[in-house]
């Protein structure tokens, strides 16, 4: 067998076929396991509801003929909202932070102990505080979701500044640019790549926190629509609406990661 | 165009990397240059060579205090920092990939420094000027990925030469380039310097790139780097296939590896390329 088909090839090249092959079997895999378990009442259906219920759910929630309206479609509406403040709030503030911090170890090393324990400190343990400031209304749901990016965007950004290369800030210093025009001019374009990965990680966990910023006083979102499900002990529509929450996160993360490109068709090429 | 550039007594001790006391890689090195020309700086890879450059451009290496101590005069004016006299030209050519090839040349009126310096209209047309010079009109819209690195070299010769500096300093520009591009870069420098002539000071490890381009070849010893040999060479160029197999190129040659060779026996690394 020649090294091209062997398993244990990192660098194999894979077809889209293949790959795509590959993945839709995998999920209907687990998709066929978990409709002989519950077929066979192997789990109870409380704790585990068939895929046929969760679909059953899922067509209700997108459409509730009986009340005329679509519960899904207004809480996608209302979560994507707040994902979408945090995500302006998260960057206008996160980006610039984080460049000024990898553009002056002097300023990295003020501002990094008040930031980078917030990547490993339990952030959903912050939201009480976050109700006691911001009361129980939008913004404290969008403060969250900031919080909780923030975080993560800002010691990537960081990070992403300090990889450059020394030898681009100098040809710049060089030509004649001030130390800060060469950041600006030299230092960010180069950066700007591992910055855009820095914005979709964010974003990925954003959609992450979302149930827990909605988990208080929200009377829409899809966070608000699996706690009422829970609470009727639903367990089809707490599974339907998980599912929306994971294919809205990978949307969001193949469309971001389809913009990046579009702007930064030279960083694969390097 | 009057030019000087002297430097003094230059002393440079970097420190060990166990901490334990200090490298001296110059040793008290004096030079001048009064006048536009090719001179090159031609020693072992790590004699020091770079850190004289360097010297002279007034961007410093950071952490270490450079120099040690001595001076560097550019008109007579000690130069102990960030200068407009002079422009670099790496072995790495630090082309913005994000930007054209015209927009890579044109990037230090980016810069408030030239932005105020030179109006609007006059650096377009030095960038359509050296865009010609360097031979990349047509590839003007191209971005550093699309060109070979022969190419991107070229963008990074325009971009220092569009500043029209007084002092051009090249540090191993073209070491990184096969034979036959390297030898095309060297003619092409040659016609920019008779188009726009300035003090070069080129550093190189590559003998045959020293008695190809150079009006005057100093050779450094190593370690510590001290002056060890200094002449001129008054064949104008382009300098032939047959020059180059002459009797005097074939001595200066000799002269140049026996002086490396006595300086250090079996040490650094040193190029003739045929």
């Amino acid at each position: 067998m020649s090294d091209d088909r062997s398993l244990w090839n990192p660098y194999t090249p894979l077809s889209p076929g293949l790959r795509r092959g590959l993945g839709i079997g995998s999920v209907l895999l687990v998709l066929g396991i978990w409709a002989v378990a519950a077929a066979l009442a192997l789990v109870g259906p409380n704790k585990l509801p068939a895929p046929w219920k969760v679909a059953e759910a899922f067509v209700y929630l997108a459409w509730d003929a009986e009340n005329q309206r679509s519960l899904l479609l207004t809480a996608t509406m209302w979560s994507v909202g707040r994902i979408l403040s945090a995500f302006v709030l998260t960057l206008l503030i996160g980006i610039p932070i984080g460049v000024i911090m990898g553009a002056s170890p002097r300023i990295n090393a003020v501002l990094s102990p008040l930031i980078d324990p917030f990547r490993s400190a339990p952030v959903v343990a912050l939201l009480p505080i976050m109700v006691m400031w911001f009361g129980i209304g939008e913004s404290m749901k969008v403060v969250f979701l900031f919080i909780g990016a923030v975080v993560y965007l800002i010691p990537m950004v960081r990070d992403a500044m300090q990889a450059v290369p020394q030898s681009h800030w100098i040809a710049a210093r060089d030509l004649g640019a001030t130390p800060w025009e060469s950041v600006r001019l030299a230092v960010l374009p180069m950066a700007m790549p591992r910055i855009a990965d820095g914005v979709i990680v964010a974003t990925s966990v954003m959609w992450t926190y979302i149930t827990v910023a909605e988990y208080v006083n929200a009377r829409e979102g899809l966070g608000q629509l699996i706690q009422n499900a829970r609470r009727f002990s639903a367990m089809d529509q707490v599974f339907a609406g998980i599912i929306v929450i994971i294919a809205l996160a990978l949307i969001t993360y193949q469309l971001m990661q389809m913009i990046k490109r579009k702007l930064f068709p030279w960083e694969t090429q390097q | 165009m009057s030019i000087s550039v002297e430097i003094k007594d230059i002393v440079q001790e970097y420190p060990k990397p166990d901490g334990k006391g200090v490298t001296r890689v110059c040793d008290k090195i004096s030079l001048a240059f009064d006048e536009p020309g090719i001179n090159m700086l031609l020693g072992p890879s790590g004699c020091g060579k770079s850190t004289i450059l360097r010297m002279m451009g007034g961007v410093r290496p950071i952490g270490v205090q450079t120099p040690t101590s001595g001076t560097v005069l550019i008109d007579g004016k000690p130069c102990d920092g960030a200068h407009d006299d002079a422009a670099m030209v790496f072995q790495r050519y630090s082309n913005r990939p994000d930007l054209t090839v015209r927009e890579n040349v044109a990037f230090p009126f980016r810069m408030k420094l030239w932005k105020k310096k030179v109006p609007k209209a006059e650096s377009e047309k030095r960038v359509t000027d050296i865009l010609a010079a360097v031979g990349l009109a047509d590839k003007h819209d191209l971005q550093p990925a699309q060109l070979s690195g022969g190419q991107n070299q070229r963008v990074a010769l325009a971009r220092a030469l569009v500043l029209r500096p007084r002092i051009l300093l090249m540090d191993e520009p073209f070491s990184a380039l096969d034979a036959q591009i390297r030898q095309e870069m060297q003619a092409l420098l040659v016609k920019l310097y008779e188009m726009q002539p300035c003090l070069i000071v080129f550093v190189t490890h590559d003998v045959t790139e020293a008695l190809t381009l150079g009006d005057r070849v100093i050779t450094l010893s190593t370690q510590p780097a001290r002056v060890a040999d200094d002449f001129r060479i008054t064949e104008p160029r382009p300098r032939s296939a047959i020059w180059a197999r002459s009797t005097e190129a074939v001595k200066m040659e000799e002269r140049i590896l026996n002086i490396l060779h006595a300086a250090n026996p079996g040490r650094g690394e040193l190029t003739v390329t045929v």
